[in-house]
């Protein structure tokens, strides 16, 4: 399959180049003198040498460099302008054994792509990112880049980069602070001494992804004689004399570190995956002999309303649950988001014959109302003749307005809850004092369901258990606070 | 002097024009050196200079005489003085500039013809298995999108959290890692996409849970994805906005999926459930989808469906996903592959776009999915997709209780809009209410697939909401007696 390279990993012959015949099958785009190319062949080398060339991914990005594909023979892919690392980490974890590598210059690494770089380096999955530095915006014709020396002009900064523009953008140092990055050395190309530096940090950042060790960065400081519109060697001077300054060569760091990356293959076996989703082939028991028709012939709607950290979403949760176990069809729609951090939270639920048809409960048949603004709003939606069962410890004043024939209770459920010594069961109390009043299901249908949701925590199964029978018995002897006699108990 | 295949270049390589002052038997003679001395070909030389000053013994010069096939003038060098210390070679930028490869001189193919032709790589076809039979579950609809992903054989999700679409995140964060998959949290919307481009890339089922303001967030990567054929499942659970808007249910994303994919002539299929049931059973659906097609898919319910816990039954297989032949894997069998959407040459871009095109029309053909209910002798057809598709449900039985002529078409793809099931139901209802939550984005499309069907003479009414409001039944009950009695 693979083609004969004599060791080289660039192509023999750009023919992705839309002019790849003749002379430009055979040279890259690049103006003379840009860095790129150099760059590019320590890449290639470096491949070869490590023998990676089948393993690797090249990400392009947008910039000078963005026909990279058309050079090397590795597997390519072609980035969003700034995203080559997000692409080279989707594709490390597509497949670990990838050895990928992020090629980005200045525009696309420190200017757009900047979350992109930091969260990749952040992360240290092993990726090797090669930055390609030249203080300036290439592909679109001489812009100030992130990396622009201070009073530097460009087509963006005409007058030079001055106070507002900011000073540039240190990224080697940037990723070094970072706790992940293995390896982050600032190079350059400028003489024999800094080119063999970025060939050896080029390999080493490979190396390190080889093995598993982490993320490598390397920041090359590079010539753009175009647009600094200077000859390839004054460019060369420009960057020995002038970017050192600001962005001084030499290794950021350069830790000891085990081989840590390591990814199994994904499982595709039916049974582990039924298994971890907890989805069971046991048939759950049944308990009711009919639909609970008294309260509507198809379709009962309910509506647990009460305060954040109330418990209705699970009361209304289990509900739901309950009445599928029992063959019904039933849905649970929850008022979500900041009410579970306090606020006010609402659970619409209906239990159906056939198919639940439409699943709010602007009118349910039955309310469980755990405060008093709860009771206020949504007791007169309840429909005649429907039942309501509510909070007595806390709720005081029952509205008087309320639609013909609504039976309601008021239940103690939090003084119970708290008689028992958690009040977080108070939902279950309700649950009790719902099935007593309205008998929609079967108590040990409920029972059930609160057992299985404490499968991990059985340990609170009794309390749960006689938190219900204390709902069933409230409704069954109508008080609606706790007996004396029984507080503490 | 052109060659017999176009090239600009001579046909042989012992026919170039030797460098100024050098003996072309140079060129041969370092074959037999071992440390080889440099060679350059003088055509592939930009003359940048860089080796001048990297050659510590002076050999390298720049030239005078303009090379006539590049119309630069190339640097010589005086072999003579050569010790084939090889710096310069380390400062040519070229790839095929100054070095010692050989096999060039033997052969002038490998340089300058046609190629290696690109070998084709086979399918690594999926597999369907079968899956032990369990007991229906009672699932939030973001867990039944995230099951049904599961078991079309996604191991690779990645996403940023946000309400009401988190649970689905969740639930891979904690799922994944024990099926030896991967949950990566990504920095943003913008990073999650570009992960999926990556992932989708090597040729992997992948997916994102994302929410309306996230999903504007994609769009951008989901262009270079459709642009890069590249197959991903989406599943945004749509909220209130614009802006930062609510978390409540809304359906204003439509004209974004249906309309707006990102820049350039992008389409894709919009899938868009009803129930938990729905968002599993689609959500397998949209990865086969994904990968026939090549293509995103995008499955858009609104932030009650998200949240809606209902009973959802598994099926009774699953997929064990392969790799496609153009997957850039990171392998030997992938790597002459390649990802990307840039092409230069406006006639291919034209050409590509064209293909694009031919491919989306495959999916108008194909993909129309959609269902109804009692619609097949309605007199007024009631249009609803995702939760309010079950709000006029109820609304329709309860209509036709009262003996009103009232049916319901449900979407199930927003693009393509079915209009091919819709049509013959229009002959006898020429009466339509649609409902929705949005100002009209799904009516939008509706008239713009009546329009292009050559359908005329229906009487459209609608009933909207907003803002995180959902139409609830008995209002939609009230606005068909109006709409009927108002015109009988």
């Amino acid at each position: 399959m693979s083609t004969e390279t004599k060791g080289t990993a660039f192509f023999q012959h750009f023919d992705r180049h839309a002019h790849g015949k003749g002379l430009k099958g055979a040279s890259t785009h690049y103006c003379p003198g840009c860095g790129h190319g150099l760059i590019h062949k320590y890449l290639a080398d470096a491949i070869t040498e490590l023998g990676i060339q089948d393993r690797t991914i090249a990400i392009s990005p947008v910039g000078c460099s963005v026909f990279l594909y058309y050079y090397f023979d590795v597997g390519n892919t072609q980035a969003a302008h700034g995203r080559a690392p997000a692409v080279g980490l989707g594709h490390k974890l597509a497949n670990p054994e990838s050895i990928v590598v992020s090629y980005q210059g200045d525009g696309d690494l420190a200017s757009i792509g900047m979350a992109e770089i930091m969260h990749a380096a952040q992360l240290g999955i092993p990726i090797s990112v090669i930055f390609v530095n030249n203080a300036i915006y290439g592909m679109t014709g001489g812009q100030m880049a992130p990396t622009t020396l201070p009073g530097m002009k460009s087509t963006t900064s005409p007058f030079g980069r001055g106070a507002m523009e900011g000073p540039p953008t240190k990224m080697a140092e940037l990723i070094a602070q970072l706790e992940a990055p293995v390896y982050v050395e600032r190079t350059a190309l400028f003489d024999q001494r800094t080119r063999k530096a970025t060939q050896k940090a080029i390999k080493k950042i490979l190396q390190l992804q080889m093995e598993g060790r982490g993320f490598g960065f390397v920041e090359v400081l590079s010539e753009c004689p175009t647009h600094l519109k200077m000859t390839p060697t004054d460019a060369e001077e420009w960057v020995k004399n002038e970017m050192t300054k600001y962005f001084p060569i030499g290794k950021l760091k350069d830790e000891t570190r085990d081989p840590w990356f390591h990814l199994e293959k994904p499982t595709f076996d039916p049974e582990r995956i039924t298994k971890v989703l907890e989805a069971s082939a046991e048939a759950p028991p049944r308990h009711c002999k009919t639909f609970p028709g008294h309260l509507d012939e198809v379709d009962v709607a309910l509506k647990l309303a009460g305060a954040g950290g109330d418990g209705a979403q699970t009361a209304a949760l289990l509900l739901a649950k309950s009445a599928i176990h029992e063959g019904f069809d039933a849905t649970h729609i929850p008022s979500y988001g900041p009410e579970s951090r306090g606020g006010t939270s609402y659970a619409d639920v209906h239990i159906a014959k056939e198919e639940v048809l439409s699943p709010a409960s602007p009118r349910p048949h039955v309310l469980i109302a755990f405060n008093a603004p709860s009771l206020a709003k949504f007791g007169p939606t309840v429909r005649e003749n429907g039942i309501i069962v509510y909070d007595s410890s806390v709720v005081s004043d029952v509205p008087k307005e309320l639609p013909k024939g609504v039976k309601v209770f008021g239940v103690p459920c939090a003084e119970i809850a708290i008689s028992l010594g958690r009040p977080v069961v108070k939902n279950v109390v309700a649950l009790g004092a719902l099935q007593e009043a309205t008998a929609i299901l079967s108590e040990e249908t409920l029972l059930h369901s609160i057992r299985e949701a404490l499968a991990g925590k059985c340990a609170m199964i009794p309390v749960n258990e006689e938190a219900f029978q204390w709902g069933v018995r409230s409704v069954r002897e109508g008080f609606t606070h706790l007996p004396e006699a029984e507080v503490g108990k | 002097m052109r060659n017999d295949r176009g090239g600009v270049l001579g046909g042989s390589l012992r026919e170039f024009p030797s460098p100024a002052g050098t003996p072309k038997e140079d060129h041969i003679m370092a074959k037999a050196k071992e440390r080889p001395k440099p060679i350059l070909l003088p055509q592939l030389c930009k003359g940048c200079g860089r080796c001048i000053e990297a050659c510590p013994r002076g050999c390298i010069q720049m030239g005078t005489e303009i090379d006539q096939e590049s119309g630069l003038v190339p640097v010589v060098v005086d072999r003579e003085t050569c010790n084939a210390c090889g710096l310069c070679i380390t400062a040519c930028p070229e790839p095929y500039g100054l070095n010692t490869i050989e096999y060039e001189l033997e052969d002038p193919k490998h340089l300058f013809g046609e190629g290696v032709a690109k070998p084709v790589t086979p399918d690594q076809p999926s597999e369907r298995i079968p899956l032990p039979k369990v007991q229906p579950m009672v699932l939030k609809g973001n867990y039944a999108a995230a099951i049904g992903a599961i078991l079309a054989g996604c191991r690779h999700v990645f996403g940023y959290p946000i309400t009401p679409s988190t649970e689905g995140a969740e639930l891979m964060a904690k799922v994944l890692p024990q099926l030896d998959g991967v949950f990566l949290q990504a920095v943003s919307e913008v990073a999650t996409v570009n992960h999926l481009y990556g992932c989708a890339g090597a040729g992997l089922p992948c997916m994102t849970f994302t929410s309306s303001p996230g999903f504007s967030l994609m769009l951008e990567g989901i262009s270079y994805m459709i642009g890069a054929e590249v197959p991903a499942v989406f599943v945004n659970v749509m909220r209130g906005g614009p802006g930062l808007g609510n978390i409540g249910p809304e359906q204003a994303d439509i004209k974004l999926g249906c309309r707006g994919l990102g820049h350039g002539n992008t389409h894709a299929i919009i899938l868009a459930p009803t129930n938990p049931q729905e968002m599993l059973d689609l959500s397998m659906e949209a990865f086969r989808l994904a990968f026939e097609y090549r293509n995103p898919v995008f499955i858009f319910g609104d932030g009650y469906l998200g949240q809606m816990t209902g009973r959802v039954q598994l099926p009774e297989t699953m997929i064990r996903p392969g790799i496609p032949g153009w997957a850039v894997y990171g392998d030997e069998a992938h790597r002459h592959n390649l990802i990307n959407s840039i092409d230069l040459i406006e006639v291919d871009l034209e050409k590509r776009n064209e293909a694009l095109n031919e491919k989306y029309a495959r999916m108008q053909a194909n993909e129309q999915r959609s269902s109804s209910f009692r619609a097949d002798d309605a007199e007024l057809l009631v249009i609803a997709c995702n939760t309010p598709a079950r709000m006029a449900k109820g609304a329709v039985e309860r209509l036709r209780r009262e003996g009103m002529p009232v049916g319901l078409f449900t979407p199930l793809t927003l693009w393509p809009f079915p209009i091919d099931a819709l049509k013959p139901l229009l002959g006898h209802a020429k009466k339509v209410l649609v409902v929705e939550a949005s100002a009209g984005q799904l009516e939008d499309e509706l008239r713009l697939a009546l329009s292009h069907a050559d359908i005329t003479g229906i009487e459209i009414s609608h009933l909207r909401h907003m803002g995180g409001v959902l139409p609830q039944e008995g209002e939609i009950v009230d606005k068909v007696h109006e709409v009927l009695e108002v015109t009988a």
